[in-house]
């Protein structure tokens, strides 16, 4: 609760100082409150709930060890973007302390979609993580693309918001409640025709669905990822997903628990499918953003079994969650930090962009194998681990969903492949330089850190989260 | 201390890659001996009668079971003899070549050292999965970086093929695994004393041998192979065939069998079947061969499969013989890989239409070429005959007519390795091999230690076989089916 309102306070203040304020000035108070916020929640993780406000509004929302954990993933991913940001905003003048000021919002709508213990939380949280989105998604107003992203991203947002509500509704009417421990012993007690309860929760998977790009609801995510922003790009693959993936487990866990028979079966083929269609169309990508637009994909469908593990009596599902996500988020904002240098400064978007880096930036290379690596969950980097906890999650359930995903990891080999193969293995001319920004530097290093110390101690750092 | 095998590789090639020092091949190589001078230091403290020793056991990650448990017997004390004396040969081969970024080239061939040595020592079976896919990271970068012509297609190819093979052995590792009783484990013991139903054996087994397959090659997941050993540079060769495929070979020996031997009845057949088929198609290949080092390709093919063959009749003729045969065949291998190097260096070619005549302007090359070829078609004297008819009498005792089928790998080795030596070496030179210069001190080096192994080896095969005695005798008393 503390991180939401330190993160509300921020964005205040940074909407006004970006009436006057120097763009060094910005970042250091924004980079301050996200780094005051993340204090905040490791605060709270090792001592006692400081002043008790993280149980204290009414049962909307609760602050247990859970919500800490992911918002600690949110918010250490949005200070990594808030790093790169001293470039990645670089040609943004007047609009600059608004656009800090949007993210911020957007980012107490994600702390929000983690923390809910009531519908209602749980839908104003996607909406207020929605909605200053879409305006930053367009907010390269003389581009086209941009343009296009903003509006497709808003209008299947506001699609998938309606249904979203319809299945709400239809829950409601079904147990009476929006709160999610009363829905839960409800759906456990519930006797008679469970159909209305059956169509409802199909509804909040489809809306889920489309907030985490699931197949079949993805098909916004290619245009949108790759017509908006690279920084922008970055926060809804990492930010959004995770808070998107801490919300559905939160949810089906306490509130549908019991109903896993039903919801299983599409879930799972869900996931099957958006872990294939997603790996076999990256393939054939030219374009970096779309191949990580359609990486994000299929990550969203391994994370899935994440949830499908509801049900088994551990809570092995979270941790597995909890864990991808931060090893995800740290790796796709280092991929896209390193894309963001080498695509904007030569003007191309294609993997070509790379070609010759590791000869002309090795340690921007360097981070760039990691994290391809890491995505496509090679061992000994943490993806592997990653997708390991995943797997043992399902694996006595699902036996053939794991034996897919292992073979969609091994395809999505071949497109993240194609970077590293650019960047050391073609002999042509280099084409392009690229020179590394002041500044730039150290959330490149921290990343790359961060991701060692999630290979070398991955128990250490998830008994420390939960 | 068998941490340190591990352990000082590593960090020496991460100290390479980042740093970049000028003399970064002396470096490589004081890392590697120094790396060699641990490894027999363990030897020299090592009791074959003593079962495992030099342990090292510190959780990991011990909610899902893994631990950093390392263990050495006589099997992987052999493994790691092989990784650790190849491996600075190798480096020093390479001194010949002049790479891009040599800091990096010597970097990974040190990193593949550490997870070479890390594969052989794990005796966590999650450890172990890690390691083996370790060591696939830097030699594809190798192969990538520093290959010929079209090296980009076959080397994600070899890596796509290896990862796939290796994922599902990661499925059946977890199988078993989770059949280990709560809270699961992932040590050999446990994992050994898992009982499978036949069903369900019959499906890890596949898991396991379709990740060793593909590594050793065996036939028909070969394909990847000579298209691989033939792009790569000299040093990648090198350390695929000499070393990174008896990861392969180690793994059936060490999980594969013991960990399904429910399904071996039903499995040996067809498993020993297709490695005998290997030995023969990989053979009739090679004699039609021109490309040199292609031919040499196939034939290790063919020795393989033969070390397969008798690793998986699991008798002890046969284990003992293919584990003798591992250190040999590596022995030999990298000293014929050398060999074309010298070749191609010299002639800029490999084919054997372009030479002839070499051994009248190159008689120590010559000599020390022919040495080596004739460990490797085990000759007897030679290190490869010892190794050779343990195995073939293995795979005898279990069926003489798949024995006899076997042994043809001797005969067509004999056809093969002749015609090229007499092409190359025999003959009427021609006007580039008339001026061929004869090998030079660090040549003759590297070549002079394979070839004086190939015959120490050869006299006293019993330095190896008494090593690995006591230990192949517990894992067959372990695992009976």
């Amino acid at each position: 609760m503390k991180a939401i309102l330190i993160l509300f306070l921020t964005a205040l203040v940074v909407l006004f100082a970006g009436l006057s304020g120097r763009r060094g000035t910005l970042r250091g108070i924004v980079l301050g409150g996200v780094l005051l916020a993340l204090g905040s929640l490791l605060w709270d993780m090792t001592q006692a709930d400081f002043l008790g406000w993280n149980t204290r509004f009414g049962g909307m929302f609760v602050f247990d060890g859970y919500a800490l954990a992911f918002s600690s993933v949110i918010l250490l991913t949005l200070a990594l973007v808030v790093g790169l940001s001293g470039w990645g905003f670089r040609q943004l003048q007047e609009t600059l302390g608004d656009q800090y000021g949007l993210l911020l919002f957007s980012t107490c709508g994600a702390l929000v979609m983690v923390s809910f213990t009531n519908l209602t939380m749980l839908f104003l949280g996607i909406e207020i993580l929605s909605i200053p989105l879409y305006v930053l998604a367009g907010s390269r107003r003389d581009e086209p693309a941009s343009n296009e992203a903003a509006l497709k991203y808003f209008l299947m947002g506001a699609f998938a918001t309606g249904i979203l509500l319809y299945g709400f509704a239809l829950i409601y009417g079904a147990t009476g409640s929006f709160d999610l421990s009363t829905i839960g012993a409800k759906v456990t007690a519930l006797s008679g025709s469970r159909n209305m309860l059956h169509i409802g929760i199909l509804m909040v998977i489809i809306g889920l669905g489309f907030k985490i790009a699931a197949v079949p609801f993805h098909f916004w995510a290619p245009d949108v990822y790759s017509g908006s922003p690279t920084m922008i790009t970055a926060v809804m693959a990492t930010v959004v997903k995770t808070a998107a993936f801490a919300a559905f487990y939160r949810l089906f866990d306490t509130a549908f628990g019991s109903a896993a028979d039903f919801w299983s079966v599409p879930l799972s083929a869900i996931a099957a499918l958006t872990m294939t269609l997603a790996n076999t169309t990256a393939i054939f990508q030219q374009d970096f953003k779309r191949m990580m637009a359609y990486s994000s994909i299929a990550h969203a469908g391994y994370l899935l079994m994440g949830v499908l593990a509801i049900g088994s009596d551990t809570a092995e599902g979270a941790q597995a969650i909890l864990y991808y996500t931060l090893v995800y988020s740290v790796a796709t904002v280092a991929a896209f930090a390193v894309y963001m240098l080498v695509a904007e400064q030569n003007q191309d978007g294609t993997f070509v962009a790379f070609r010759g880096l590791g000869q002309k930036q090795p340690a921007l290379a360097a981070l760039m194998v990691v994290s391809m690596l890491t995505l496509a969950g090679i061992p000994p980097t943490a993806g592997f681990f990653g997708k390991y906890f995943l797997f043992v999650s399902v694996f006595e359930r699902y036996p053939w969903l794991v034996v897919l995903a292992v073979i969609n990891s091994a395809v999505s080999i071949y497109y993240y492949f194609k970077v590293i193969i650019e960047m050391y293995f073609t002999k042509e001319e280099n084409v392009y330089a690229v020179h590394v920004p002041t500044g730039y530097q150290w959330p490149v290093w921290l990343g790359l850190l961060i991701l060692v110390g999630l290979t070398v101690w991955p128990e250490q750092v998830l008994a420390f989260m939960f | 201390m068998s941490l340190y095998l591990i352990l000082i590789p590593i960090l020496g090639a991460l100290a390479l890659l980042l740093f970049r020092p000028n003399q970064a091949n002396a470096w490589a190589l004081g890392i590697s001996l120094a790396v060699q001078v641990g490894t027999l230091f363990l030897l020299s403290g090592f009791n074959p009668n003593g079962g495992l020793q030099f342990g090292l056991d510190t959780p990991w990650m011990a909610s899902v079971g893994l631990r950093f448990h390392l263990e050495v017997d006589g099997i992987t004390l052999l493994l790691l003899l092989l990784t650790n004396l190849l491996t600075p040969l190798i480096l020093f081969s390479s001194f010949n070549r002049r790479f891009e970024s040599e800091s990096r080239y010597y970097g990974l061939v040190l990193l593949m050292q550490g997870a070479l040595n890390g594969v052989f020592l794990a005796w966590d079976g999650l450890l172990f999965y890690i390691f083996y896919e370790l060591a696939l990271i830097p030699i594809y970068f190798i192969c990538a970086i520093w290959g010929g012509a079209d090296r980009i297609r076959v080397t994600l190819k070899f890596f796509i093929y290896t990862f796939i093979g290796s994922l599902f052995m990661l499925v059946a590792m977890l199988y078993v695994y989770l059949k280990t009783p709560a809270p699961h484990s992932f040590q050999w013991e446990d994992l050994v004393a898992v009982q499978l139903t036949n069903a369900e054996a019959w499906w890890v087994a596949l898991g396991f041998f379709l990740a060793f397959a593909v590594k050793m090659p065996v036939f028909p997941f070969h394909t990847w192979q000579p298209d691989t050993y033939t792009t790569s540079p000299t040093g990648g060769t090198m350390l695929l065939s000499a070393i990174m495929l008896k990861m392969g070979i180690y793994g059936v020996i060490r999980w594969m069998i013991p960990l399904a031997p429910e399904s071996m009845h039903t499995w040996m057949p067809v498993f020993v079947g297709l490695a005998v088929t290997g030995v023969v198609y990989a053979s009739l290949i090679a004699v039609k061969q021109t490309d040199l080092k292609r031919l040499i390709a196939y034939s290790s093919i063919a020795h393989v499969g033969l070390i397969a063959a008798g690793v998986l009749v699991w008798n002890k003729m046969g284990v003992q013989g293919g584990i003798l045969q591992m250190l040999n065949h590596g022995i030999n291998v990298l000293g014929l890989f050398f060999a074309v190097d010298i070749l191609e260096r010299r002639l800029g070619s490999r084919s054997l239409f372009d030479m002839g005549g070499i051994a009248k302007s190159a008689p120590v090359f010559a000599a020390l070429f022919m040495i080596i070829l004739l460990g490797s078609l085990a000759v007897p004297l030679t290190n490869g005959f010892p190794g050779e008819f343990l195995l073939l009498l293995g795979v005898w005792q279990y069926n003489p007519w798949v024995g006899a089928l076997a042994g043809l790998t001797i005969i067509f080795g004999a056809v093969y390795l002749l015609r090229a030596f007499g092409l190359a070496m025999f003959g009427l030179p021609n006007s580039q091999t008339e001026r061929f210069q004869d090998v030079h001190t660090g040549e003759y080096v590297v070549l002079g230690i394979v070839a004086a192994l190939v015959l120490l080896l050869g006299f006293f095969p019993q330095l190896i076989l008494g090593l690995t005695d006591s230990s192949v005798d517990r894992i067959l008393g372990a695992v009976q089916f």
